[in-house]
């Protein structure tokens, strides 16, 4: 046999070996569910006893007690240990290091699969080895995390063992033949991960390539499938099923993992996890270019920090309408729990989101603006940008405006009432939703001038594209700004429907007019390359910003949703009796969450530095090249 | 000049009935009356 075929049927063996591991999880856990209700009941029936059956508190089920109830805490050192300090912000900490590390470790990895997809099918040469090299910076930095990831974790579950033994000892209770899987999971993917890092340059080419692409595919499978799990804790802790009201497991773990905020909750996360990956990589690419010393360097760092940032914005488009269904789902679960969220003792927290949000998508929109300086023929654009700049600005104050504020019974009286006459109108969500879709349909616009900067298209029907698209987006603004104030004029329960035809108009923008835009720049005039590394020092602080805010926002509303709980472990099932059931000041809980990104960002630096000690030497002609001859993707970006 | 603003005309036309069309059967699928406050 040769070594070409020993390699491949090597490979192929490791392919089916990573299935395996992956496919392990599921047929471990199929005796599970098994040993519930039927286990339970001949086990009883051999007993002799009497068999219990209690309801589920979500699914209305009948279902045998197979769990003992959750249990009634109460403060002092048996139930809840502690140090002279506050448990639950301990407990904080941990969680939200853990949550940075593994959403980071989850959503890299997907990049580097599209990456090299981009590469394998890329029919540029130099390109596709500059698309591969990049996907293999990406998973190292990504490899040295996921130990990080892991240690955390570690330090988490020693946190709540030690800290909340009897809450803890409940959850893993019900959930323990889940924290197995999960666990066998884990193995799984520590095993994908490092025979994917450690067989790239043993399989970069040819069929070896392809194996190596699926197994990225099975790598992330498993990543979102650990994510999943861990969601359904946290599901479970804010909505939970599969249990009666004394909280004792009814034998159904299908019930206990398929909560009511389950399926929201996962695609909430992974979107966010991307977005958020995105933006630390972009930050990384923008440290890197701003410490750069040669234009080779600077070109190959200006391209990376585009391609993590699009990667990231196209996630981060979809993630306020996931946030929304999230939000939606949570008001039909307990409509007292949506509205302490958005309009009761969390709704300031929401206003401070928004910004974020806000910050966000300025911070896009501007690298973007930024980026049209660096291609030959993007001029003609400059001056349309300020109207750009006050849709934005526009979208984003009606999207921050407080439905009310907190005032003096001075202040109170002179605006004469807790609603201001004027600006109080903007405070409602009819309003906010038509500021959130400008923002984005804004954002889109942005994008699609990006994308055809440098470029006149030469189709023969280019004049009615042109008039078209500007026709489609001028009406989809009319639109989504119609539906907002039509909002007003119609009663709640009408009115709560707009919100889909308003998604609906800033979708089609999304994927019409950039598939329109595809097709009018096919064989497109380049006016001139895109001249990497020469970007404004302003656009890397723009990525540095978007990564920030993400970091800060992720820990802002991992707290909301965590506090919508109030003083319950488990919503209504287990109660937290330790002193700190209450809900900190919203003050405290921005030092807090400060506090947490500035750790993950020291820490994270830290991971950078360890990874440029082993950095892998670029043959120059392969990195960037010469500057505006260099990462051109085939006539696009 | 004149193609111009055919070009605008028909645009508009088929964006004016994309966007009601997408008002009126996204409302629809939620069970509730785009049109509601002209009927009423």
């Amino acid at each position: 046999m040769g070594l070409i075929t020993r390699k491949k049927v090597l490979s192929v063996m490791a392919l089916c070996a990573m299935i395996t591991l992956l496919l392990l999880p599921v047929v471990v856990s199929i005796p599970s569910p098994a040993a519930g209700e039927e286990a339970a009941a001949d086990a009883a029936k051999k007993d002799g006893d009497k068999v219990e059956k209690g309801r589920d508190v979500y699914y209305k089920t009948e279902g045998i007690v197979v769990g003992a109830p959750a249990p009634k805490t109460t403060d002092g050192p048996k139930d809840y240990p502690r140090y002279n300090f506050e448990s639950r912000v301990l407990l904080w900490f941990a969680n939200q290091q853990h949550l940075y590390y593994g959403s980071f470790v989850l959503a890299v990895p997907i990049f580097c699969m599209i990456i090299e997809f981009m590469g394998v099918v890329s029919k540029d040469k130099a390109l596709a080895k500059r698309y591969d090299q990049l996907a293999y910076d990406f998973v190292k930095i990504s490899l040295t995390a996921y130990s990080l990831t892991a240690i955390l974790g570690g330090i988490l579950i020693f946190t709540f063992l030690t800290l909340y033994p009897a809450f803890f000892g409940y959850l893993s209770s019900i959930f323990r033949p889940v924290m197995h899987i999960y666990a066998l999971m884990f193995v799984a993917e520590s095993g994908t991960l490092y025979i994917y890092y450690y067989g790239w340059d043993k399989m970069k080419e040819g069929f070896l390539k392809w194996i190596h692409l699926s197994m990225s595919v099975v790598l992330n499978i498993i990543g979102t499938l650990l994510m999943f799990l861990a969601n359904s804790w946290i599901g479970f802790m804010m909505s939970p099923a599969g249990v009666d009201e004394q909280g004792r497991f009814l034998g159904n773990i299908w019930h206990v993992i398929h909560t009511a905020l389950w399926n929201p909750l996962n695609v909430h996360r992974i979107l966010g996890n991307m977005a958020f990956g995105g933006g630390v990589v972009a930050a990384y690419a923008a440290y890197r270019f701003l410490a750069s010393k040669t234009d080779e360097d600077r070109a190959h760092y200006d391209w990376m920090g585009y391609i993590a940032m699009a990667i990231g914005v196209a996630f981060l488009i979809p993630l306020p309408f996931a946030g929304y269904w999230l939000m939606r789902e949570v008001y039909a679960y307990r409509q007292q729990m949506g509205i302490t969220l958005m309009g009761g003792l969390l709704a300031w927290l929401f206003i401070i989101q928004a910004t974020m949000i806000g910050i966000l998508f300025l911070s896009s929109n501007y690298y973007l603006w930024q980026a049209l300086g660096r291609m030959r023929g993007a001029e003609k654009y400059q001056r349309y940008i300020k109207y750009l700049v006050f849709l934005l600005v526009c979208g984003f104050l009606v999207f921050i405006t407080p439905h009310t504020m907190v005032m003096s019974p001075a202040e109170l009286k002179a605006m004469g009432g807790q609603q201001h006459p004027v600006l109080g109108n903007y405070g409602v969500m009819s309003a906010k939703n038509g500021g959130i879709n400008v923002i984005i349909t804004t954002t889109v616009l942005s994008f699609i001038w990006y994308m055809r900067g440098n470029k006149v298209s030469t189709v023969s029907w280019s004049k009615f594209g042109n008039i078209f698209m500007g026709v489609f987006f001028f009406f989809a603004y009319v639109n989504i700004i119609w539906l907002a104030i039509y909002g007003y004029y119609i009663p709640a329960n009408v009115r709560v429907g707009l919100s889909v035809p308003q998604v609906a108009t800033t979708l089609s923008c999304l994927f019409f007019m950039m598939a329109l835009n595809g097709f009018m720049m096919k064989g497109a005039k380049q006016m001139g390359p895109i001249e990497w590394g020469k970007i404004s020092a302003r656009s890397q602080y723009a990525l540095i910003m978007l990564a920030t805010a993400f970091t800060w926002m992720m820990g802002l509303m991992g707290y909301i949703r965590s506090s919508v709980r109030l003083f319950w472990h488990v919503n209504e099932i287990m109660r937290d009796n330790s002193p700190w059931a209450y809900t900190h000041t919203v003050g405290f809980a921005a030092n807090m969450i400060s506090f947490n990104v500035l750790f993950f960002w020291i820490s994270i630096l830290f991971v950078f530095w360890l990874g440029s000690l082993t950095a892998k030497k670029v043959p120059v002609g392969e990195k960037a090249g010469v500057p505006g001859g260099a990462p051109q993707p085939a006539g696009s970006h | 000049m004149g193609q111009t603003i055919f070009y605008i005309l028909i645009s508009t036309v088929i964006c004016v009935a994309y966007f009601t069309l997408v008002d009126h059967y996204l409302m629809d699928m939620q069970g509730l009356d785009y049109w509601y406050l002209f009927r009423k």
